[in-house]
């Protein structure tokens, strides 16, 4: 039983330790960084912008009402840019960027790629990642609506189907579209 | 003292050998076994649970945990990963597989495993906490309000809490004061409610898990250590015990009286030369008759391995055992093991004492012709009649150079309280501190001796204790 209490200790001190290390930004580099260090061969000024999940996240300035909950939007999976890539080769396309819009499990923020009056791609600038549940639910959010096959680009406009489980995300998504939409007409 | 009739002697030719005969030379001392595996084993342990916590380290971005909501959701995913981790190894260390109980062996593993157990329970509730605590930060709710959501809307969360529920209750019939009350048959019941708590907790870990949720190696890793851990389970809970029983085919081949409360069982059954048995080990068995073969119970074998049988002497003290006093010849036995790591093999210095009380002389006597010569035995009983295997512990004592002294009367007797001190132990046998020290006997007794033994410089890796709690 003794052991058992040494070990619940030491449970509850390296836990501790853990998460006061990930919390100081600039203590706990130089040991997360070695094992990544292949990433990237330019060695980054900001170290927080080095370590690869928290890649290049646009964060526009939000007028989002909760502006206390920036506080943990570093969180660890931040909306990967990545995924509005392709369409952008369009030599035509011009891509319009939707409003925030808030819910309570976070910031929806939507982009379209438009060329002519064609909306050719659509990506989600933001979704709600705070807690795996709502990650979860964002991914499924994000695979039916966006990309370039995508029900955005199929259905031409913001009649969507509501992704089960993910209403709030999903009329969230729903609002800023239409308002990019707006804005190419 | 009153010697019993031993009508089964046939199998017992080295005690018709006597002391006029020419005794055979006694067979060479069982080799040594290390502490490798021991540490190994740890090494392993140690190992898995930093890789367990990896995934969140390497998913976290330094700096990234600002404000109290996100450290307390970090900590409760850390405490997560872990309690995952745990439960896994405490299902491992219950699968018996043959390599945890040679490198570890059964006692210490249950020790082990009640660590564990512990540790386990403060992880999953704190783990519970703190993801509550977070979540309901970061969803800006009431903490009622937050678990209601999450049993409501979350995937695989009512399972989950189901899961943490049972835990605590198989925690709280583990306490050791609320088990002693208890009949051991609901203690079990609940610990197999235990592989409930598995499975119950299996899906939330992948559904909702921050780390988990996402393809990729955390996941694969994950899922292929459950893999593992079932695999193992079944190895050793299944293959091996069906490959033990079908090569050696165990029946009953006499069950002789010992003592007024002892009965001694003979086992028959083949390729009983390829055992690899070790005095000292002990075996769960399982007696296939009317009334009996629903119950596993662990015994010692009291001789050492031969190629014709096998013996268990059991003391009567509950209807089981009452019951194997009836047991006719021939009936079949279903035999899980050995296991065990209080023998010759695990010795630390080339001379031992032996000190058993009662009927924890069994497994010490299948001990005896494995050690080197030189080893001493101290004999604690309450009255003569409780004095086991005299007859051959007075053999050995000829044939292989072993001391024997018999410590019979109550605990306040001069005699036994001499032996009960370490300078009374110093005066029957001066270098005690340089010898191993092997205690088997009830738990109050072997607690009290290890102190003594402790006392009388003894290090704690030359104490090597035959209680096993299961």
């Amino acid at each position: 039983m003794r052991r058992a209490l040494l070990a619940i200790t030491g449970l509850a001190a390296s836990t501790t330790a853990l998460v006061v290390f990930k919390a100081a930004p600039g203590t706990g580099q130089p040991a997360q960084e070695a094992p990544t260090a292949a990433e990237g061969p330019a060695p980054a000024a900001r170290p927080e912008e080095a370590t690869p999940r928290a890649s290049t996240s646009p964060k526009p300035t939000r007028s989002a009402p909760r502006a206390s909950r920036s506080a943990s939007s570093g969180a660890p999976k931040t909306p990967a840019a990545s995924r509005t890539g392709p369409a952008a080769a369009q030599p035509t396309a011009s891509t319009v960027v939707g409003p925030v819009v808030s819910n309570e499990f976070g910031d929806v923020q939507v982009r379209i790629t438009v060329v002519g009056d064609q909306i050719v791609n659509a990506a989600a600038l933001q979704l709600p990642r705070r807690t795996a549940q709502s990650d979860q639910r964002s991914d499924q959010v994000d695979s039916r609506y966006s990309g370039a096959v995508g029900m955005v680009v199929e259905r031409q406009g913001a009649d969507l189907d509501t992704v089960s489980g993910a209403t709030a995300t999903s009329d969230s998504y729903r609002r800023s579209l239409q308002a990019a939409i707006d804005q190419t007409r | 003292m009153t010697t019993y009739p031993r009508p089964y002697v046939s199998p017992r030719p080295d005690l018709r050998a006597g002391p006029g005969s020419h005794p055979p030379a006694p067979p060479p001392a069982v080799p040594r076994r290390g502490a490798g595996g021991r540490r190994l084993l740890i090494v392993l342990f140690l190992g898995g649970l930093v890789a367990s916590v990896l995934p969140w380290w390497l998913d976290t971005p330094a700096g990234s945990l600002t404000g109290s909501t996100a450290m307390t959701t970090a900590a409760g995913q850390i405490t997560g990963l872990v309690a995952g981790y745990l439960l896994l190894v405490q299902v491992l260390m219950m699968s018996r597989l043959p390599v945890l109980e040679r490198w570890a062996g059964g006692e210490r593993i249950a020790r082990w495993h009640r660590d564990v157990a512990a540790t386990l329970l403060v992880a999953v509730l704190a783990h519970a906490a703190l993801i509550l605590v977070g979540y309901a930060g970061l969803e800006g709710r009431s903490l009622l309000g937050q678990a209601g959501v999450m049993l409501r809307e979350y995937q695989d969360m009512v399972s989950a809490f189901a899961a943490a529920g049972l835990l605590v209750l198989v925690g709280l019939v583990s306490v050791r004061a609320v088990r002693r009350v208890l009949p051991y048959e609901l203690w079990h019941a609940t610990h197999l409610a235990a592989y409930a708590v598995l499975l119950l907790g299996f899906a939330h870990q992948f559904s909702n898990g921050s780390q988990l949720f996402r393809p990729g190696p955390a996941r694969t890793g994950w899922i292929a250590l459950y893999v593992l851990v079932a695999a193992a389970w079944l190895w050793g809970r299944l293959v091996v015990p069906l490959r033990f029983n079908l090569r050696h085919r165990l029946r009953v081949a006499d069950v002789v009286t010992e003592s007024p409360d002892a009965v001694s069982l003979y086992l028959t059954g083949s390729g009983l030369d390829r055992l690899e048995l070790l005095g000292g080990q002990f075996f769960r068995w399982r007696f296939l008759t009317r009334g009996c073969w629903w119950q596993s119970h662990p015994f010692s074998v009291s001789a050492a391995a031969n190629d014709r049988w096998l013996r268990l002497t059991v003391k009567v003290v509950g209807r089981h055992t009452q019951d194997l006093r009836n047991l006719d010849p021939g009936v079949r036995v279903w035999a899980v093991g050995p296991s065990g790591t209080c023998t010759a093999a695990h010795r630390t210095r080339e001379r031992a004492l032996l000190i058993a009380a009662g009927s924890g002389i069994t497994p010490l006597r299948a001990m005896l012709e494995e050690l080197p010569p030189g080893a001493a035995l101290i004999y604690r009983a309450r009255t003569p009649a409780d004095v086991l295997l005299q007859e051959e512990l007075d053999w050995l004592a000829r044939n292989r150079g072993l001391r024997v002294w018999y410590v019979v009367g109550s605990r306040n007797d001069p005699g036994p309280r001499q032996v009960m001190t370490p300078d009374g132990l110093r005066q029957l046998v001066p270098d005690v501190a340089r010898r191993d020290v092997y205690l088997c006997g009830p738990p109050g007794l072997v607690e009290q001796y290890r102190r003594v033994l402790r006392q009388a410089g003894v290090r704690r890796r030359q104490i090597h204790l035959a209680t096993f709690e299961l």
